[in-house]
Parts: structure tokens; sequence; C-alpha cells
């Protein structure tokens, strides 16, 4: 092997050990530790711990909480904790978690990490500075190689002292350093920088156009790190002995497991009183008057609960990009941005089509588009430019005092003056699919291609019949002056709003050729009457907006009712949600429009559970927004195609989602954003804290925590309930090693209501030995502690 | 507190901050009404040899009850559930409390000393956030500063003091022309330190680029509220600086910071860094026009630039975008657009000297009106270029864009000039020397760099300003603790 090889191969593994940070325009919550799942959790966390310096479990403090407000049972804890032979209380075993965490932060080498951060931040800028990093173009190392003998930072280096290239200056570096001490001294210093780093790999595992243009890579990174250590001095092998306290860390680690059990038999004790309930009603007689379907995200069951009882409709869950792995781009915009999850690809491309006839509304969108360009462009030269800026803010001084009066006062008249430009170009535009990369007016898709991905959307849901009007809802949320607006998107379509998506299943959904093929390939019969209609579900509001632009006129008056309908459901859900009882879609717009707003809505926190099954499953209970919620229908599926399809998809995906919150909520400063109080953005892409250091990589605080102290989001793994035939789940999973893994290592749960045996409850647990008894035994404890209690008081 | 109260706790107001907001918005008002009621013919109260009321301090109040209530309404919400909101509004409130302290204040040890608690308030907000490390260092070295910016306050009122005898600010100043020139000197280089310190002028800048550990309306209440502190402070000495005859050494200060930080803004790639560099190039106009004998212009420069400020802070979380890289502009500029730029350019230069009564004789004011007129031109010059705009949409805009620009300045200077005619020597024009037009030229050379963008081209001038431009390491990453 040579040398060259054996750095590279270091590096492949070295770098497994951090996380992707992905740009805050398009957020997706990924695992930070996605590359450490081939542990078990346990494992895996302490390793990181070693690499990241990162917390491994929830705090004492976050246990505490959880325990006084009875998440934990104490009767499931005090038992786990008797297995492993601990027999104090649990408060004790609390004052034990509680004294060790008091130890003050360690001094570390932080000069390294301080020139570092300033040369990515200038290198990874993406368009906040006017005056870019000279010579960019020639990849990280070479343009900081060009600017270091300037940098005083580091002693005076000369042109000789610097290698050509990243690979000589790493083989220099190294030379006194054996071949086996490589993934070590990587690991460490990669891990020093894990949100900086991350972003690297995120820029190389997507290529963007800036990876394009400007090259950077992790040998580069490390090149230029390990050179400027060489130069101050600094031994190569930094520290990586934490002594992470076993005692305390399996201590904790039964804590968490107390605590999901605890959550896991609630749920399930609700599950089986709902299926108890759920038999004795009547079957359904006649149609709906609409159906629904919203994405799987946990927002979605509040709004499904509410739309339900608004009247006579039914709902489905189904992921947020309505099955169509496509990129989008906006009506007369060069960007085009992924639309679907970011584990699959995507083979289309969604456009949108103003029509043959010009229209007035297509040409005042065009100018209007085009004057907001090129005020843009004038602000930011008369601001740049000397001494325009000093003349700037004399003459528009005066305006900007206005702004802050309409933003203080008036925030919504603010946001109309604003927006007033603002057309929403679904009212002419209608979205048309085409292959990614080809002319998109030459290259529209095979009919076959259009049926299957509408197909595949009825068979996955396992569709019965059509109500006249079908609904496919995706959601967005509106926030005002927000970095961490897309976290709140839909995580389906890797972190944009869903709304084309579900605007182009709708146009499938009516092509009448589309329709043909079903009836007659498939067998799934449309009726005539029925019109499919896309959505958006404004998750900051839990307003509806329907993009009717093109429904019939035969359809408009039961739009009209349904439309009523959604604005009494926006009532009860934003009062069930914001918990008051009147105004409550008042304060709900308010949130999306402060600029103040830190909290503007919760995202997906509190997340637990992803259930798969009939909505009769759960249609009688309130999850409380803590649950994915998939529609199946394990008989409309002989063939198990469908559930491996949403095992394979949407249960991977709510595990990134669930992983990443837990993980941000944990360890706050490391995996997450820390504080929205003190952030500044840097280079249009991500957030830093106060002065700079490394990029944030997660969720704020603000998106986790009722206040600094208070805990919102339930750190816990995810728990995923399957309704079908327990043969078919094994089938899945044997044949998807991924998923196994995931299982077999503890990073989620998985619970099967077997369809074949009675819909008993059975748990998964390493090696396919299903438990069906324990769920039970502990929910007869639980029920002789709450009636002891009932005696006791 | 339960959760439940917690929620419940996030979607209203606490009575504290209700309370300091409406307190707040009432000392604006109240301020602003005496302004407006008095306006033309302000009177002068004196409460004993201790504080005085006039135009220019009642101004001030509303300037910065303004600026302190817009940012209590925007952290009420901003820092819901930061467990330190309460300290932070009161910290606010007792601030604003300083500055209007130190603006009525004419006994020069209340001076001293209402400007030192505006210091150290503004420390503590820098690092609120007590178990955070590098916020503490970005306190501890900002207060460094400040007290620094103090000592040579007190050292210049302390020399005043033992050569004129007096304690009150307004009879030192009427007493200085029997004090020795070299005390004089002394005392107003003192007082320019302190006021560049302030203004966080090079060699001073660090503090202000350090100070980003501050939550982000503490950021809008620095820039709208802090550090225009230098411009007032001269502003009220302005006697000292003419007898002293250092108004050239602040127009050549401020000059070159403005074209250095103007430079550095260019580079920045974090949002906040950025706007520090613009404030400190801004606050450098200022003391330019300081050094012009402007002192008026200078107070309506910090007034307007607060508001500019302070709604950019505010409004710093929209600077997530997802976009495409581009090629830097490049200069097209036809014969027939030279010709209309320049005559736009000699017009704007004359409709500001006719509304503002600048620049009309061949005195410093030419040189404001130098400024405004290049950035007519440049206005003209983008309106031209913009191929987005129709024929009859340039022919509208420019025009609409210009008068309303220098209109709007033109109507708030005059009535900030009333407000201040009362104080001595605040605006009165120097003879244009050589120095001037030395730096009218350099101007007109950064002007033309900048255009051209040759400065693109010069790596090591990239590392120089990006060096100096640096928030002190300790406060970036020293404990790692965020
Ligand atoms: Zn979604």
């Amino acid at each position: 092997m040579t040398k060259q090889e054996q750095i590279s191969i270091s590096i492949e593994a070295a770098s497994q050990r951090i996380g992707t940070t992905w740009p805050l325009y398009s957020f997706v919550t990924s695992n930070p530790l996605s590359g450490y799942e081939k542990l078990p959790f346990e494992d895996a966390v302490q390793e990181a711990a070693r690499f990241l310096k990162s917390n491994a479990y929830p705090s004492a403090a976050i246990f505490k909480q959880a325990f006084d407000n009875n998440d934990i049972d104490c009767t499931v804890l005090e038992a786990m904790l008797k297995a492993h032979k601990l027999s104090q209380t649990a408060e004790a075993y609390l004052n034990i978690m509680q004294k060790e965490e008091l130890t003050t932060p360690k001094k570390v080498t932080s000069n390294l990490d301080v020139i570092m951060a300033k040369w990515l931040a200038a290198f990874m800028d993406e368009g906040l500075a006017e005056w870019q990093m000279p010579n960019k173009e020639k990849g990280f190392y070479q343009s900081w190689k060009a600017l270091a003998i300037y940098d005083k930072d580091f002693g005076n280096l000369k042109v000789e002292d610097l290698p050509k290239t990243s690979f000589e200056a790493l083989e220099l570096v190294l030379s006194k350093q054996e071949v086996y001490n490589y993934n070590i001294i990587f690991s460490t210093h990669i891990g020093a920088l894990p949100g900086w780093t991350g972003y690297i790999k995120h820029r190389i595992a997507t290529n963007s156009i800036w990876q394009q243009q400007f090259p950077i890579t992790i040998e580069d990174y490390l090149a230029v790190r390990l050179t400027i250590a060489y130069h101050l001095g600094i031994p190569l092998e930094m520290d990586t002995t934490v002594s992470p306290n076993v005692n305390i860390s399996q201590l904790k680690h039964i804590w968490l497991k107390a605590w999901e059990a605890t959550f896991q038999n609630k749920l399930v004790s609700d599950l089986k009183q709902d299926q108890i309930t759920g038999v004795t009603k009547v079957e359904k007689s006649q149609l709906p008057e609409a159906q629904l379907v919203f994405c799987i995200d946990t927002r979605s069951e509040l709004i499904r609960r509410h739309v339900e009882a608004a009247g006579f409709y039914e709902t489905y869950g189904y992921a947020g990009f309505f099955g169509i792995a496509a990129d989008y781009q906006h009506y007369q915009e060069d960007i085009s941005i992924k639309s679907c999850p970011p584990i699959v690809g995507s083979p289309y491309k969604i456009t949108e089509n103003p029509g043959e006839v010009l229209t007035q509304k297509v040409t005042d969108f065009k100018a209007d588009k085009k004057i907001g360009k090129a005020k843009k462009h004038i602000l930011t030269r008369l601001k740049n430019m000397l001494p325009s800026s000093f003349g700037f803010v004399e003459g528009a001084g005066a305006f900007y005092g206005l702004s802050l009066v309409a933003q203080s006062f008036a925030s919504s008249s603010y946001f109309k003056i604003k927006n007033r430009n603002k057309h929403n170009y679904e009212s002419f535009c209608e979205p048309i699919i085409s292959y990614n990369g080809g002319d998109k007016n030459e290259q529209d898709i095979t009919l076959n291609e259009k049926v299957g991905i509408v197909k595949s959307g009825f068979d996955l849901m396992g569709w019965d019949s059509f109500a006249p009007l079908v609904i496919f809802a995706g959601h967005g949320s509106h926030t005002a002056n927000n970095p961490f607006g897309s976290s709140l998107d839909c995580g389906a379509c890797a972190a944009s709003p869903g709304r084309h998506n579900a605007r182009l299943l709708a146009t499938l959904a009516n092509d009448k050729a589309v329709r043909d093929v079903l009836k007659t390939t498939y067998q799934i019969h449309i009726p005539e009457d029925t019109v499919f209609v896309g959505a958006e579900h404004n998750t900051t509001t839990d307003e509806i907006i329907i993009f009717d632009a093109h429904v019939p006129a035969s359809h408009v008056p039961r739009l009209a009712v349904l439309k009523e309908n959604l604005k009494k459901a926006q009532e009860t859900a934003t009062s069930e949600r914001l918990k008051v009882a009147s105004g409550s879609v008042e304060l709900a717009i308010k949130k999306s429009q402060n600029w103040g707003e830190t909290r503007p809505e919760w995202g997906l926190a509190k997340n637990a559970a992803f259930i798969v099954g009939a909505r009769s499953l759960t249609s009688r209970m309130n999850l409380d927004g803590r649950c994915f919620l998939h529609s199946y229908n394990w008989k409309k599926d002989p063939k198990g195609a469908a559930l491996a399809g949403i095992m394979g998809g949407p249960m991977v995906v709510t595990q990134w989602i669930n992983n990443h919150y837990y993980f941000s909520t944990i360890d706050n400063n490391k995996f997450g954003g820390g504080t929205k109080i003190t952030h500044n953005i840097t280079g249009q892409f991500g957030v830093v804290q106060g002065n700079g250091g490394d990029l944030k990589m997660g969720l704020p605080l603000q998106s986790l925590k009722a206040s600094d102290t208070e805990m919102y989001h339930q750190p816990l793994r995810l728990t995923t309930i399957i309704n079908a035939p327990l043969e078919r789940v094994e089938t899945i999973l044997k044949s998807n090693k991924h998923l196994q893994m995931l299982l077999d290592n503890e990073w989620m749960y998985l619970k099967v209501i077997d369809s074949t045996d009675s819909n008993i409850f059975k748990t998964y647990s390493k090696g396919f030995n299903w438990l069906s008894e324990t769920t039970t035994v502990l929910k007869q404890k639980i029920d002789k502690v709450e009636s002891l209690e009932m005696v006791a008081h | 507190m339960s959760t439940t109260k917690h929620l419940e706790s996030l979607n209203k107001k606490s009575a504290l901050s209700q309370f300091l907001i409406s307190f707040t918005w009432l000392i604006f008002l109240g301020s602003t009404a005496v302004t407006i009621f008095n306006f033309s013919n302000f009177p002068t109260w004196n409460l004993g040899s201790y504080f005085q009321i006039n135009g220019f301090s009642m101004l001030l109040w509303s300037v910065v009850s303004f600026f302190s209530a817009i940012v209590q309404m925007y952290a009420s919400n901003y820092m819901k559930g930061f467990k330190r909101k309460q300290s932070f509004l009161l910290y606010c409130i007792v601030f604003s409390f300083a500055v209007m302290g130190f603006v009525i204040s004419v006994h020069v040890v209340l001076m001293v000393l209402f400007w030192l608690f505006m210091g150290l308030i503004m420390a503590k907000l820098i690092g609120i956030d007590s178990e955070w490390k590098e916020a503490q260092h970005a306190s501890k070295f900002a207060r460094l500063n400040y007290l620094g910016g103090v000592f040579f306050f007190a050292l210049s009122v302390a020399l005043l003091v033992c050569s004129t005898g007096s304690f009150n600010k307004n009879e030192i100043l009427a007493s200085l022309e029997g004090v020795p020139q070299w005390i004089t000197i002394v005392a107003a280089l003192c007082l320019i330190v302190s006021a560049i310190i302030q203004s966080a002028i090079f060699p001073f800048h660090r503090w202000l680029l350090s100070a980003m550990t501050s939550p982000t309306p503490a950021s809008a209440l620095m820039h709208a509220g802090f550090v225009n502190g230098s411009g007032i402070l001269l502003a009220l000495f302005a006697p000292l600086l003419f007898s002293a005859n250092l108004l050239l050494l602040i127009f050549i200060i401020g000059g070159l910071t403005a074209i250095i930080a103007q430079f550095s803004k260019l580079m920045q790639v974090n949002v906040k860094q950025k706007l520090a560099c613009s404030t400190i190039a801004q606050m450098s106009f200022m003391v330019m026009q300081c050094g012009l004998g402007f002192f008026t212009a200078a107070v309506t420069h910090l007034i307007l630039h607060g508001f500019y400020k302070a709604f950019l802070f505010l409004s710093a979380g929209e600077e997530i975008k997802n976009s495409l890289p581009t090629k830097p502009d490049i200069m097209v500029i036809k014969p027939l657009q030279t010709i209309i730029v320049a005559i736009s350019a000699v017009l704007g230069g004359l409709i500001f000297g006719y509304v503002t009564g600048k620049g009309v004789g061949l005195d410093s004011g030419l040189f404001l009106t130098f400024i405004v007129a290049i950035t007519v031109g440049q206005v003209v010059y983008n309106v031209l270029n913009q191929g987005a705009l129709g024929a009859t949409q340039k022919l509208l805009i420019t025009p609409l864009l210009i008068i309303a620009g220098i209109g709007v300045y033109a109507l708030i200077y005059n009535g900030v000039t009333v407000l201040m005619q009362d104080m001595p020597m605040v605006n009165v024009p120097i003879t244009l020397t050589a120095i001037h037009v030395v730096f009218g030229i350099v101007f007109l050379i950064a002007f033309y760099i900048m255009l051209s963008g040759v400065y693109r081209k010069v790596p090591w001038l990239y590392v120089k300003l990006m060096n100096i431009s640096q928030p002190v390491s300790k406060s970036i990453v020293y404990f790692k603790s965020k």
C-alpha cells in the first residue's frame, strides 16, 4: 500500500466519526452519529464522546424533570435498576448523577481552532462577503497556501516552506508518525471542529455548485490544520482520554430505558384500548365528504384530529414528498432545490408552467421579480461602496426608523406591505414533471412513470374508495427573521415546503390518461367526479391553503364547505397547541410574523413513535403530536412491497429525525445549535455562536426546550409500531441489513401488532427474538401501582 | 414551575417587561413632546450646577428612549426562556438612564461617572451569559477598553478643572482662553482618545468586533446607542477642540479609519461582524464630520445611523439564502452615462447645499457636499445600469430617490441644528486646507479602487485586513463551553 493510499484510507475512516452538517437553507435533521450506527447505542455514544467531547445521555436535571413529571415510571425504573443489582432509590441515583456533572469545562488547545475557523469560514462563504477569498477556485489548500505567507498568526512562512499539494503537506507533517497513528490523529483533528468538517462532508456528498467551483476536501482541511499545528509547535496527538464514569453511563442508560419503557407501555395500552373500542364501531356505510392526505410529520397528527372533528372527513398519512423523487425549481428562479428525502436520488424535476396564454398575472409576476432583484442590487452597491455608504445611511436612515416602528407595532401590516408584490404563482401556474438534467420542454416523462407515481401512493396508503374531493396537503412553515426556518419545513422534502409535490401529485391523479391506465391495467377505479387538489398545511398557523385555481365549477360549493370547516379546525388545533382558550389563531399568526419570536412553532419536538397502520387504529386517541403516522393496510399489500417501501424509506427518515432531536437535546451546544439569542449567521448557510468558532450543526435550544432549563422535547429513541403480519415484517427486516443493524444496536425500537396472531403486540429484540409478554406484565404492574395510588389518595 | 406554566408564559409578555416598556415609551413621548413644543426656541433649564436641560439633551432623550423601547419590545419576545432575561431588561433601562444622565450633566464629575456607568453596563450586556467563558473574555476585554476611555476622559476634565478652577462644563468651556495652550492640547487629545475608544475607531476597534457574545438586541442597543457616544462627547466639548486646534487631527483619524473599515466590511463572512465593520466606518465618518466643524451633522448622522443599524441587527436572522456563485460586477460606463452621472452628481450637490446650507461657501462644508455628490452619482449610475428597469421607470425612480433622500435628511439635519443652536461652536465650518483636498482625492481613489475591484487582486491586503478585523482569540474559542 502506498503512503497516499494509507492516508486516504485513514481519512475515510476518520471522517466517519463526525456527522454531516446541513446548510440552514435546507436543514435536514439527520443523526449526527450516523457513522457510529454499526455499534450498539451504548458503545457508540461513549466512542463519540471520546472524539467529540460530547455528552452521551440526558443530564440529571432532565431526568429529574421527567421523573417528577411521572414520565419515568418509578416501578419500571426500580425494577430495571434491580435487574442490574442497583438497589438504592431512584432519588439517590439522581443525586449521584447530579454530583457527577459538576465539573468545569476543560481548557483546550484553541489557537489552532481559531485560525482554522477563520480560514474555513472565509473559504466556504456562499456569497455573504463581497470580497471573496482570493484564488478560491484553486481549492482550499492551494488558496490557503497562497495567503499563508502573509498570515503572521503562526510565524513567518516562506513559499518554500509549504509543500505543493495537500498530500505532500500531510506526508511532511506525518513523517515522524507511525501509520497506525494516522487514524487517531486524523480523528481528533476532524473531531475538533465537527461542525465545519461536517459541512465539508456535506459539500462533497452533494457536490453542490459551490463545491464544484470552489472544491474543498477533508484532506485539504487536515493538510492546512496539521501544517499550522506543525508551525505553531503543537503536538499532533491530541488528548482523547476522557475518563467517562462507567457507572454513571450505565446508570443513565438504565434511566433512559426506563423512560422509554414508560412511554411505550402507555402508548401500547392506549392503542389496545382504542382497538377494543375500534371493533365496536359501525362499519362506515357512505363515503366521506372529502379525503385529506397529510405528511407523516408529527404535526399532522394534531391537524388530522381536528380536521376529522370538524366534519365527515377521512385523513391519511403519507411521506410529504408524495412519492415524487424530484428536485424543484421555483417559477422564475435559477436555483433548483431538492424536494424529496436526501436518501433518495432525484431522477425527476418539477417546474412551473404558466400555460400558453400569457396573462396579466404572469407579466406582473415577472416584472415584480425583476424590480425586486434590481432594488436589492442597487441597495447592496450603495451600502458597500465608499463613500456612498455614508450618504446612503443619511438619506435612508429615517426610513429605517419608520420600519423599526412598523415592525414593533404593526408586524402584520409591515408584513403585508413588504410582501405586497408577492403573487402566489400557484394561481396561474401548473406544476410539470420532467427528467432531471434534461430539457424540460421536451422530456415529458412517460405515462407509465406517471401512473407508477400515482399508483404507489394509493398502494402505500392502502386506499379503498375515493371521495369526490381528495386533498393532498404538503406542509411548510412561515416564520420571520428565523435562520432555522427550513428546519420547520418538510423533512421528507429535504427541508423544503411540500406543497409543490402535493400539487404535482394532484395534477397527475387528475390526468385522464393516467386514470385510464390505472383503471384498465391496475383495476384502480377513480370515479369520474373525484377531483384531486393540492394544498399546504402551514404548520406555524395551522392554516390549510388550498391551491384551487384548477378546480371545476361543479366542486366549488363542496370546496367552500371544506374551507369553512378547515377554518374551524385551525381554531381548535391552534387552541390546543398554544394552550389558549380564545384568540389562538391571531396568536399563531403573530408568532409567525413577529421578528423577535424565537419559538414560532415547535417543529417535530416531542416526537417519539412512528405508527404504521390504518387510521382506525389511532383515530380515537390524542397522541399529543408525538407520533409520526403512516397509513398502511396490510390486507391490500399481499406481497409486502408497500411495507418494504415504508420501512426502507419513512422509517429510516423518522429515525434520522428522532436521533437528531435526541442528540440536539442532550448536548445542545455540541450537536445542536445552542441558543438563538447569540447566533451569528455565517456565509449565508450556517450559524456560529457569538464571535465565531465552530459551525453549529443542529437544532437550536429554542426548538427543543421551553426555557434554558425546562425541557420540552423528551429525548427518547423512536418506537416504531407496525400493524401487519409478523412474518412479513421479519422477511423485510432480513433483507434490509441496515434496518436490522439499527434495531439490533438499539438506535430505535420496533413493535409489531401481529395481524396473524389476533393483533398481539410483539417487540423486536436482537436476533429476531420477539417478546410478546413483557409489555402486558408491565402494564399489569402499572395498573396495580395506579390502583394503589388511588387507594392512598 | 410546571411545563404547562412555562408554555403559557411563552404566549405573553411578563409583567416586568410590560411595565418597563410602557415606562420607556412614556419617557420617549414626554421628551419628544417637550422637544416639539419648545422646538424653535428651546430654553435652557438649570438644575443647580449639576444638570442642564436644553434642546440637545431632550433630543437625545427622545432618541435613546426610542431605541431602548424598541429593543426592549423585541427582547421581551426574543429572550423568553433565557435565564437572565429580567436582568437584561433592567440593564437596558439602566443603560438608557446612564446615557440620559450623561447628556444633561454639566458637572464634570457626574459626566465622568455616567460615562463610566454606560461602559460598565455595556460590558455586562456583552457577558450576560455568565456560564459562557468566551463571553466573559469578550466582556472583560470591552470593559478594559471602556475603563481606558473613562480614564482619558477623567484626565482630560481633571486638567481643565485644575486650570480653570470650575467643575461646571459650561464655565470651563467659557474660560478656555485663560488656559495655557499645552494644557488645552493635552486635554483635547485625552478627550479624543476617550471618544474614539467609545466609537471603536482604529486602533481601538477590537472590542466592538469581539462583542457578538451579547444577545442580538443588546448589539442593536450597542450600535444604535453606545458606540456613537463619541459624537455626543465631541459635540459637547466642541470649543475645547477648536481652541486646541485639533480638528484636522480628528478629521484624519476619522477619514483613515472610514476607508479601512469600509474595505474590511467587504470581506466579512459573518453577518454581525460585517455590521460591526460598517458601524466602525460610519462612526469614523461621524468623527470626520466633527473634524470638519459640523458637530450638528455628526449628531444627525449618529441618529440616522442608529435607526439603520438597529434595524439591521434586529433583522440579522434573515440572512440565510440558497444562492449561486456570482462573478463580481464589472464597471461599464458609456460616455453618455458619464455625462448624465456627472450632471446629476453636481445637481445633487447643489440641492444638498441649498437645503442644508452646507458647502455653499469655500469651506469644509464643501467636503460633505462632495460626499453627497458622489453618492448621488452612484445612485444614478446604478439605476442607469439596471437592465430590469424601463426608461420611464429610471426617469421616475432616480429623481424620486434623490429628492426623498436629500429632502428627509435636510429636514432632520435642520431640525437638529435648530435644537443645538444654543450650544457653542457646534456648527462652524472651518477653512478648507490642502489636507482636505488631499483627503478628497484619497476618497476618490478609494472610490475608484472599490468600483474597479482591483483590490481583489491584492492577496496580502486581504490577509492584513482580515487579521485586523478578527475578534480577540480568547473570545472566539477558548474553553469550548459553547
Ligand atoms: Zn413532512
